[in-house]
């Protein structure tokens, strides 16, 4: 990547950055509530999707990952696949966790 | 003797004293026969970097398990249900920095311990700084074990911390000190089976007491049964602070700082398989070890539940918690009907944890000791007996410096999460930061280095006494607001280290423009933009990222015309493995479940008089990768 697109990339991921920390909690609590199991699981994979999404931008755009190179793809697809078993998982989590009945009367 | 819910007479004292004494034997001899695999100090803390994946990884289910996990995460499963897991399994945002940035820089560049790294990418200021924090990092983890492990002994058989710690750390640091980085990584494989199958025991105890698992579910209240706590409301544990300090900062530095860890991953003969490990540790091991360490405090909760609607269950005495910090050992005992040998076998868990964690941390502190101040500043030209020696002294030093820091915890208070994190809170951030900015990019200087680490370390030390500096942070990202921060301590410290650094880097951009056009080009290798270049010098050529087929089962043929470090192999091999001359290939005893123990990395060329069954190599080559005579042999390309 040139030097000019980059200076150009990074103030403009900061900013994005700054603006996304500060507006999208504030919308997952103004949309479910504070209570709702749902808000902490979006915080957690919103913000946690966001600094993984960084983490693959940066080792695609440094070259430290090469499509074709080795086992690169692979690890990559790997990479993503877990992403996204631990998104899957912890959502399936919520919903059982919410849907069978608890037996104690009061939860 | 009655301890908080633990009724133990004289004879189970005595069962469980001896189970626990004879699994203390018998780690303490099996560690002892790895020392024979130390030929020098690379071999010492390193194992020569020739272990396959799984051997490093599964030995890393035990370092991560320490005895105040069992203890820890038992307490907060109880007072908060499965939320207990987020720790073990939020690791993954900060998985491709480390497995494409921070693995193959560290792994390539040949860095033997954090501070090293420091030296090469900054300077000796940096590499100081950076090392007095590390220490710090890791003395407390081995202080923190020791004094857990110390106070469950204390409660279970009534023997003084004064006695019980030293007593174990002697045990511990005897292997350590004379076996190395191999004896600790056989040693805690053998102990990470050894806490599965005790944790699971106590699990399936716990799930058979409640009647299943579904009444262990119906029982379990729904806030129990979520995987994230309260986005704020609890000070200590809530899952804004966990995502900033503890996802981000804590996974960071466990990964990146964590010099045992790092130790390990140095061990594996190859960044991919180092990959491999990564990815088997955060996906299978770490959600694995959540379970084990955390599901008795969920059972507890489900247990007080049924009790409390249908009276004490049927075959079982009332089980009362009074302190749920002896949550497990209250309801290990009472589940396994006060069976004194099963309970004796589920403490012993609680041992191999702490040797474990411990173990590591020893060997780790000691790396840091020879490398970062011995080395460099003590005796700089030794023999390799010398460092051998050297470093076992280090174990010793490192040892016993543990177990007086369990003075200091002991005048700690608040729960065992919170101690834990209120120390590592305040530890780590500055590093962390200048890590992953010295890693990461390219333009950090080693002036804006220093100044950053020092000022984030100082201001996060200050937010201690003043924790409203805090609080707008804690607002901009919608934290807890409350003045008892823990987690966000890491991000404000993080922050301000970040925020420092980049400044100072800019200013020196704007007014030495020469000299930060120098350190950029003085750094290539080890930045994550310049891994082509560490790839190269460590390889001695260019790489060869070409695929090919392992080639296995070759008859060895000694030559002592061949040099030291070079084997041959016939055309057709070289063409399996997609290997050209001088290529670095990984030649290892065919025998699988080794996992590396014998084996070596050198260079190939090929012979015309080396047949498709063979492999001709100096007796030199053939010593230092431990080969036995009569054994076959397999080869893989490197690169």
């Amino acid at each position: 990547m040139s030097e000019k697109k980059l200076n150009l990339l990074v103030p403009g991921l900061v900013l994005f950055t700054l603006v996304f920390v500060f507006y999208y909690p504030r919308f997952l609590i103004s949309q479910f509530g504070l209570e709702n199991p749902w808000t902490n699981y979006l915080y957690m994979y919103g913000f946690g999707g966001y600094f993984f999404s960084l983490g693959l931008l940066l080792i695609t755009k440094t070259k430290s990952c090469v499509f074709g190179r080795g086992r690169d793809t692979k690890w990559f697809v790997i990479l993503c696949g877990g992403f996204l078993w631990l998104l899957t998982m912890h959502a399936v989590w919520i919903y059982l966790a919410l849907s069978i009945p608890f037996k104690g009367g009061v939860s | 003797m009655e301890f908080d819910g633990v009724d133990l007479s004289q004879r189970a004292v005595v069962i469980v004293g001896v189970v626990c004494l004879a699994y203390v034997l018998i780690v303490r001899a099996f560690g002892s026969y790895f020392a024979r695999f130390n030929n020098n100090i690379n071999d010492f803390f390193f194992s020569g970097q020739r272990f396959s994946w799984w051997l490093p990884a599964a030995s890393m289910v035990a370092t991560g398990i320490g005895s105040y996990s069992f203890l820890k995460y038992s307490q907060q499963g109880y007072n908060t249900g499965m939320s207990s897991t987020i720790n073990y399994m939020n690791d993954w945002f900060a998985i491709p920095f480390f497995v494409f940035g921070w693995l193959p820089i560290i792994y390539f560049s040949r860095i033997k311990s954090v501070p090293e790294y420091f030296e090469r990418r900054f300077n000796s200021f940096a590499r100081y700084i950076s090392l007095v924090i590390i220490l710090a990092y890791m003395f407390f983890y081995i202080g923190y074990n020791f004094y857990t492990i110390g106070i469950a002994m204390e409660g279970l058989f009534g023997i003084p911390q004064l006695y019980s710690v030293p007593i174990l750390g002697l045990f511990i640091g005897v292997y350590v000190t004379f076996g190395g980085q191999t004896a600790v990584i056989f040693t805690d494989l053998f102990q990470g089976v050894m806490l599965y199958l005790a944790g699971f025991l106590a699990i399936f105890a716990g799930i058979y007491a409640l009647g299943g698992f579904s009444e262990w579910w119906g029982w379990l209240p729904e806030t129990h049964r979520l995987p994230f706590t309260h986005l704020t409301e609890n000070p200590k544990f809530n899952t804004a602070g966990l995502f900033w300090g503890e996802a981000l900062a804590g996974s960071i530095a466990f990964g990146f700082m964590n010099q045992g860890f790092l130790m390990r991953y140095l061990t594996i003969k190859s960044v991919d398989e180092g990959r491999k490990a990564a990815f088997f540790n955060v996906l299978i091991t770490l959600p694995v070890s959540a379970i084990i360490v955390g599901a008795i405090g969920w059972i507890a909760k489900a247990l007080m539940t049924k009790q409390a609607a249908l009276g004490a269950l049927p075959g079982y005495d009332l089980i009362e918690i009074n302190n749920t910090f002896h949550t497990f050992l209250v309801v290990c005992w009472a589940t396994v009907k006060q069976n004194a040998w099963v309970f004796g076998f589920i403490i012993s868990a609680l041992m191999a944890a702490l040797m474990s964690t411990i173990d590591t941390l020893i060997n780790a502190c000691a790396a840091v000791g020879i490398y970062d101040l011995y080395k460099p500043l003590v005796n700089k030209k030794a023999s390799d007996a010398h460092y051998l020696k050297a470093a076992r002294w280090a174990s010793v030093i490192t040892t016993i410096t543990g177990i007086l820091l369990v003075i200091w915890f002991n005048t700690q208070k608040g729960s065992l999460m919170s101690i834990h994190y209120k120390g590592i809170m305040i530890i780590i951030p500055s590093v962390v930061t200048t890590i992953f900015l010295g890693a990461f990019w390219r333009s950090f200087t080693s002036l804006a280095a220093c100044i950053s680490m020092l000022t984030g370390s100082l201001i996060t030390i200050l937010t201690v006494w003043y924790p409203e500096m805090i609080d707008g942070l804690a607002w901009f990202v919608s934290g807890p607001k409350n003045d008892q921060y823990i987690y966000m301590r890491a991000l404000y410290g993080m922050l301000i280290t970040g925020v420092v650094g980049v400044f100072v880097t800019f200013l020196q951009k704007w007014f030495t423009p020469d000299a930060f056009a120098d350190n950029r080009e003085k750094v290539k290798g080890l930045t994550i933009d310049t891994l082509d270049v560490a790839m190269t010098n460590y390889k001695g050529g260019k790489p060869n990222h070409t695929i090919g087929k392992n080639v296995t089962d070759l008859t060895v043929k000694i030559d002592s015309r061949m040099k030291a470090g070079v084997v041959a192999l016939s055309k057709n091999n070289l063409d399996q493995l997609k290997a050209e001359d001088k290529d670095m290939v990984y030649i290892t005893d065919s025998r699988w479940f080794l996992g590396g123990l014998r084996s070596n990395h050198v260079k190939v060329t090929q012979k015309d008089d080396v047949n498709d069954s063979q492999i001709k190599m100096a007796e030199e080559t053939f010593k230092s990768a431990y080969f036995l005579k009569d054994k076959l042999v397999s080869v893989e390309k490197i690169f």
